[in-house]
């Protein structure tokens, strides 16, 4: 059930990104909705399962987008490492405020990490003026939403749970 | 004989080498690895599905409200619809003195290109990238490299085709090149994506004479775009005194936020004046 959840929702999510939200008139760009989803994965799910979506999730945004391959493979997986690092370090899993953090500082570090590279591997193109801005935009509307989104993730998937939970035991009755 | 801290410091070291190597590579040119097609095939029903879906919605909400002001809009568009037959007229005239001149002068027809329309069913998730998704492919006699248009100007390049969908390179985009010339001086340089919605004009030389409002068009010495199509204004030019090229910025003549349809030139004809009749 938790597989199955977890590839609807990286559809869903994919969709929205790439066809709802360009032409929704938003202030400035929206961030990437696949970070909640890696925080989402990083704090409530398995490490195999949450590792093997990541590098799913990666490799479809990959293609999907005009970012050298392994550009955003790379950002899920380091975000996912950080993730699960910081849970055996901290217990937030309830804590809105810690949750609303990490997932702002999630797509934070995605732009560093788009952006580190761009400096790295292709110093010679100039980055526009209002990368700074960008960024700052992004981090707002994570602040903003990412931990309503996260909440959204877990409440879906427990409730679904249950319902499939009852659904077996009634069937074993 | 070591410790599981340090085996692990190794392996994170190890870890972000390899990763590093990998991305190097990647970014040097824009690669493939053949599984693309897959997760474009993948996802673009999905984005086909949902832009349709929103654009139905869209055109129904529209119509509605614009019931109330078409009659008047109506008697507005006969008016103009007169006058444009007029002009439409006089554009034919200057049309065929056009292809008359030209074959006394042995130039080539740039507008004879065999190209296919296409709709954008999907744009970059990225802030950092801009290419979009098109919903035409390989069975529609796309390939790799083919040039993007619009009535307006350019729009991009294919960069990699499934077989019923392909992503496109937008001019916007930081990998993409275009060369270009100054439509009035004749300057030439590469148009050169900033990522935002302008673009610059790299290596134009500080003795060619180039102007605010001066149009840009494709010099077709790249071999992906055919000569003389548009591209974008000249928006501002910036002189630096210890640099032997102009700064030149380009704000393009395709609006990209609005994008929905382009065409796809299948066959580009050489424009090389040198090797005319």
């Amino acid at each position: 059930m938790s597989y199955c959840f977890n590839i609807a929702i990286c559809l869903i999510l994919v969709i929205l990104q790439t066809t709802v939200i360009p032409n929704l008139s938003l202030p400035g760009r929206f961030y990437d909705l696949l970070i909640p989803f890696i925080v989402y994965l990083g704090l409530s799910r398995p490490v195999r399962e949450g590792l093997l979506f990541v590098c799913f999730l990666g490799f479809i945004m990959d293609n999907l987008s005009g970012s050298p391959f392994g550009l955003y493979l790379t950002s899920y997986f380091w975000l996912f490492s950080g993730v699960k690092g910081i849970t055996q370090l901290l217990q937030v899993r309830k804590r809105v405020f810690v949750i609303t953090f990490i997932v702002a500082s999630g797509v934070l570090a995605e732009n560093l990490i788009f952006l580190s590279s761009f400096a790295i591997f292709s110093p010679e193109q100039q980055l526009g003026g209002d990368a700074f801005k960008i960024v700052a935009v992004q981090v707002m509307w994570a602040l903003l939403t990412g931990a309503v989104l996260l909440i959204i993730f877990r409440k879906t998937h427990s409730w679904l749970d249950a319902g499939f939970r009852a659904l077996y035991a009634r069937q074993s009755d | 004989m070591f410790s599981r801290k340090m085996v692990l410091i190794v392996g994170v070291i190890v870890l972000i080498a390899v990763n590093i190597i990998v991305l190097s590579v990647s970014s040097k040119r824009y690669t493939t690895f053949g599984l693309e097609r897959i997760a474009i095939s993948f996802i673009s029903p999905f984005q086909e599905l949902v832009t349709h879906t929103m654009r139905f919605t869209g055109d129904i909400w529209r119509q509605y409200f614009y019931l109330v002001t078409v009659t008047r809009q109506n008697q507005v568009l006969r008016t103009q619809l007169n006058q444009a037959i007029g002009v439409n007229n006089q554009w034919q005239e200057t049309e065929l003195a056009n292809a008359r001149l030209r074959n006394l002068l042995g130039f080539q027809n740039t507008i004879s290109e065999i190209v296919v329309a296409a709709e954008v069913i999907g744009k970059d998730p990225s802030a950092w990238f801009k290419t979009v998704i098109i919903d035409k492919g390989r069975a529609d006699g796309l390939t790799r490299g083919l040039p993007v248009v619009m009535p307006q100007g350019i729009a991009g390049q294919v960069i990699e085709v499934s077989n019923h969908y392909s992503k496109v390179m937008l001019i916007l985009d930081r990998n993409s090149a275009v060369d270009a010339l100054v439509q009035r001086s004749r300057a030439r340089g590469v148009i050169k994506g900033e990522s935002t919605d302008r673009c610059r004009l790299d290596f134009v030389l500080r003795k060619n004479d180039v102007r605010v409002g001066d149009t840009v068009v494709s010099s077709g010495l790249d071999g992906v775009y055919p000569k003389g199509l548009r591209i974008g204004f000249v928006a501002e030019v910036i002189e630096h005194d210890a640099d032997i090229f102009h700064e030149v910025i380009i704000t393009p003549f395709v609006d990209f936020e609005k994008l929905e349809e382009v065409l796809v030139v299948l066959e580009v004809q050489k424009h090389d004046m040198a090797s005319g009749p």
